[in-house]
């Protein structure tokens, strides 16, 4: 069995990296940086990070980067790509500054049909800030901004992000939905989501369901359980539109 | 109205906690807001208390969401209001043009953060300028600038006060540092000091039948000729600058006769106050002065106590570099007093920082 | 060793005093400052350092939930979890408010009687508001271990409870909070 090595396009000085334990981000980041090295495109790669717990990995990789204002992560790496569109543009971001503030550039970023890639990690809740609801918060599920349970007559149900990118792209788009717990599955959907990019064809969008056991006050096993057997359970993983043919589900 | 404090009292807690509760004594119906540090526990103590009291919130998809809808609020009659900081003050002020020009009371609590971009999450004064004359305007905004929680409270009721009975949007200003520290107020519900808080009244959704009882409600923040947005605007002004003496509020210590003046507002007034009196008790005439309204500025009050004072210094101190100087400045345009300025963006002063300038310049 | 962040500003002055602080200082907790829910990796493992260790817990809609951060805490029967109450906070200022603020913490197993005013405090202030302190302890029928006086009212405060009082020394104003 090989022994895991550390990807070439990380960042060293930067490491270990300022994310909590049992944080997902550290598993997405390390299949990305994986990708990076596989399709050998660190040099024309530009990261963008948001702001919140994404801030953190402003420095983590050896490649280009730069950090954005909330939700604004998306039109920067559009506009980058739109001016060089030789460079690899991947927006890094979570459920707040995708489907909260940034909404409004990443619906309008998918209906362009603009060849940028984003990475939306969606741990249900505003984590950086102190644990507030987020527009992926589970019905019933407590944060510090709905503190008697979040309930949807009041603020609706959590937005099925991939579902709606899915909806307004056309078939040149890549839209996928992976996991934390599904290493495997999860690289492939970041790699499909930039060689997308690469080849010119149009918009690519993973959402990856994670976790964050500070804010949920979770123990090790009750992580794993709410993302197994209650995210997943609310929202679909799987490719939702793919230019290179049906994937796995 | 509903008593929320019952028995005046004491109270420890940080000045975000004592916004909650000001704005929940002060009769406030609804808040929208989005998160931003170092204001978040505003929205989480009144998501707690609001359920008990038959109060509304929503958390907004961002600050432009939380500012209209706060707008939306207080055009249907009821007390709204929110609260931000750094960029997400930023984003407000377009909701914040709209209330000036549609004349809208709505209440915003500022807690400054560093700037300019994301900053610091923790402290500045950099958000003076934005906060009296940011957006497309003319600045037709009432800013108090808050040092100690007893002011946050006390302004708070006095805010919605000013917004709703004289119709101009309302701005405390606070900081981090006001947000997150922790000190000793007392609060207490309105009534029981004798202050009667003023009424909320709707611009739409006025009731009765149209057509019958009343005409519709038509409002508007365009205008189809320039001459026609002169008039409205001008008119705007002259009740700005009417009312200006019943809002106008400054506190001023021995300027009877002062060699330098300290002229500084919000939390570093708290520092220039000891520094005043330690540079007396060293045989220094240190005078003090501090605006609490930023906007609308005691301009007049400070040509009189320079003037008084026969000061040939003042020192002007403040967490950024120029914004409380240049409203100032602008105000008192004329005076020929010497201003110095001890400018520390972001960076909290203390009693050390302005005696060792104040020294240095004299 | 904290699960946040309230004892960053003062790490380095407390690990002056031999204290082993778990915790980010401010200056690593990039672009956060003070606040940020960033958890250092050690205080998910801190019952593994010998010698007592004190959680410094905080505020927030899960109470004493946030313990399911540290490893093993199920599996430590030394584990005592109080709640330091101060009756001059307006969440707990009252005999009800009291009773719904510890009843919604989750497994508390004493208190600490920590009523004061800040730099306002007086003997009185104390005495009025462990009273009621007092009354919910013994209505959710939890001891009340202590008292926490700053050490500058030694001199004035007369203990009339049955519980000892400890005087503490304050670091935290050099914290801002």
């Amino acid at each position: 069995m090989a022994v895991p090595t550390i990807p070439q396009s990380w960042y060293l000085p930067s490491k270990p990296h300022k994310f909590c334990p049992g944080c997902g981000h550290g598993i997405v980041l390390k299949a990305l940086g994986e990708v990076i090295d596989e399709l050998e495109i660190q040099d024309q790669f530009i990261f963008g990070c948001d702001i919140g717990c994404s801030l953190l990995s402003w420095n983590f990789f050896a490649c280009d980067s730069t950090q954005t204002h909330h939700g604004r992560t998306t039109p920067v790496m559009v506009g980058i790509k739109r001016s060089r569109p030789e460079l690899i543009c991947l927006g890094y971001m979570g459920d707040g500054g995708g489907y909260s503030i940034g909404s409004q550039h990443l619906l309008n970023s998918a209906v362009r049909n603009e060849k940028v890639t984003l990475i939306l990690v969606n741990n249900t809740n505003y984590g950086m800030t102190g644990g507030q609801m987020a527009p992926t918060t589970l019905p019933g599920q407590k944060t510090e901004t709905s503190p008697y349970g979040r309930d949807p007559l009041a603020t609706g149900y959590p937005t099925m992000g991939p579902e709606f990118i899915a909806e307004v792209t056309p078939d040149s788009a890549y839209v996928a939905r992976g996991t934390v717990s599904k290493y495997k599955q999860l690289k492939k959907y970041i790699r499909s989501a930039i060689r997308n990019q690469m080849e010119g064809n149009g918009f690519s969008f993973v959402e990856v369901l994670s976790t964050c056991p500070t804010n949920w006050r979770t123990n090790a096993h009750q992580t794993w359980n709410f993302l197994e057997d209650e995210m997943e359970k609310y929202f679909p993983v799987g490719e939702l539109k793919t230019p290179f043919g049906k994937g796995e589900r | 109205m509903q008593k929320v404090i019952g028995e005046s009292k004491k109270s420890f807690m940080t000045g975000n906690e004592a916004a909650a509760w000001a704005c929940l004594a002060a009769g406030a119906d609804i808040m929208f807001g989005y998160p931003i540090t170092p204001q978040n526990e505003i929205m989480h103590y009144w998501t707690r208390m609001a359920p008990k009291y038959g109060k509304g919130f929503l958390q907004t998809e961002d600050e432009l969401s939380a500012g209209f809808t706060v707008c939306g609020g207080v055009q249907s009659g009821k007390k709204a209001f929110t609260a931000t900081a750094g960029p997400g003050n930023v984003l407000m002020q377009e909701p914040f043009g709209m209330a000036e020009a549609m004349r809208l009371p709505l209440l915003a609590i500022i807690q400054q953060r560093g700037g300019p971009s994301s900053g610091t999450v923790v402290y500045s004064q950099q958000e003076v300028a934005l906060t009296t004359y940011g957006g497309n305007g003319e600045g037709h905004r009432i800013v108090y600038s808050t040092s100690t929680h007893q002011e946050i409270f006390d302004y708070i009721i006095k805010g919605f006060n000013s917004a709703w009975k004289y119709r101009f949007p309302v701005f405390i200003l606070g900081d981090g540092y006001q947000a997150k520290m922790r000190e000793p107020l007392e609060m207490y519900d309105p009534e029981s000091r004798g202050i009667e808080m003023v009424k909320s009244y709707p611009l739409i959704g006025l009731g009765g039948k149209i057509g019958q009882d009343r005409g519709p409600s038509h409002l508007c923040n365009i205008y189809s000729l320039e001459e026609e947005l002169y008039e409205v605007i001008t008119k705007v002004q002259a009740e700005y600058e009417a009312i200006m003496p019943q809002i106008t509020e400054y506190e001023e210590k021995q300027c009877d006769d002062a060699d330098i003046i300290l002229l500084t507002h919000g939390v570093v007034s708290r520092a220039a106050d000891d520094a005043m009196k330690a540079l007396r008790a060293q045989g220094i005439k240190a005078g003090y002065f501090r605006p609490i309204t930023l906007r609308p500025f005691p301009q007049k009050e400070l040509r009189a106590a320079i003037a008084k004072s026969g000061a040939k210094k003042m020192l002007i101190a403040e967490s950024a570099i120029g914004q409380f100087d240049r409203l100032v400045k602008q105000e008192i345009y004329g005076e020929t007093i010497k201003i110095e300025n001890l400018f520390m963006p972001g960076v909290g002063i203390i009693e050390s920082d302005l005696i060792d300038k104040v020294k240095s310049v004299l | 060793m904290e699960p946040f962040y309230t004892l960053r500003p003062i790490k380095n002055q407390l690990e002056k005093l031999n204290l082993n602080v778990i915790g980010y200082s401010r200056e690593d907790s990039f672009g956060l400052g003070e606040t940020g829910a960033m958890m250092n990796p050690r205080a998910r493992w801190a019952l593994r350092n010998e010698g007592d260790i004190i959680l410094d817990i905080g505020y927030g809609v899960f109470g004493a939930q946030t313990l399911n951060l540290i490893e093993d805490i199920d599996q430590t029967p030394e584990l005592k979890v109080i709640a330091v109450v101060n009756a001059s906070r307006p969440m707990t200022n009252s005999l009800d408010r009291i009773l719904e603020y510890v009843k919604g913490l989750g497994r508390v197993d004493a208190i600490v009687a920590n009523t004061h005013m800040g730099d306002e405090t007086t003997p009185e202030i104390i005495t009025a508001g462990n009273t009621i302190i007092v009354e919910a302890a013994r209505i959710l029928q939890l001891p009340v271990i202590y008292a926490a006086i700053v050490e500058e009212l030694k001199d004035q405060y007369v203990n009339n409870f049955d519980f000892p009082v400890k005087y503490i020394k304050r670091y935290m104003p050099s914290a801002m909070w």
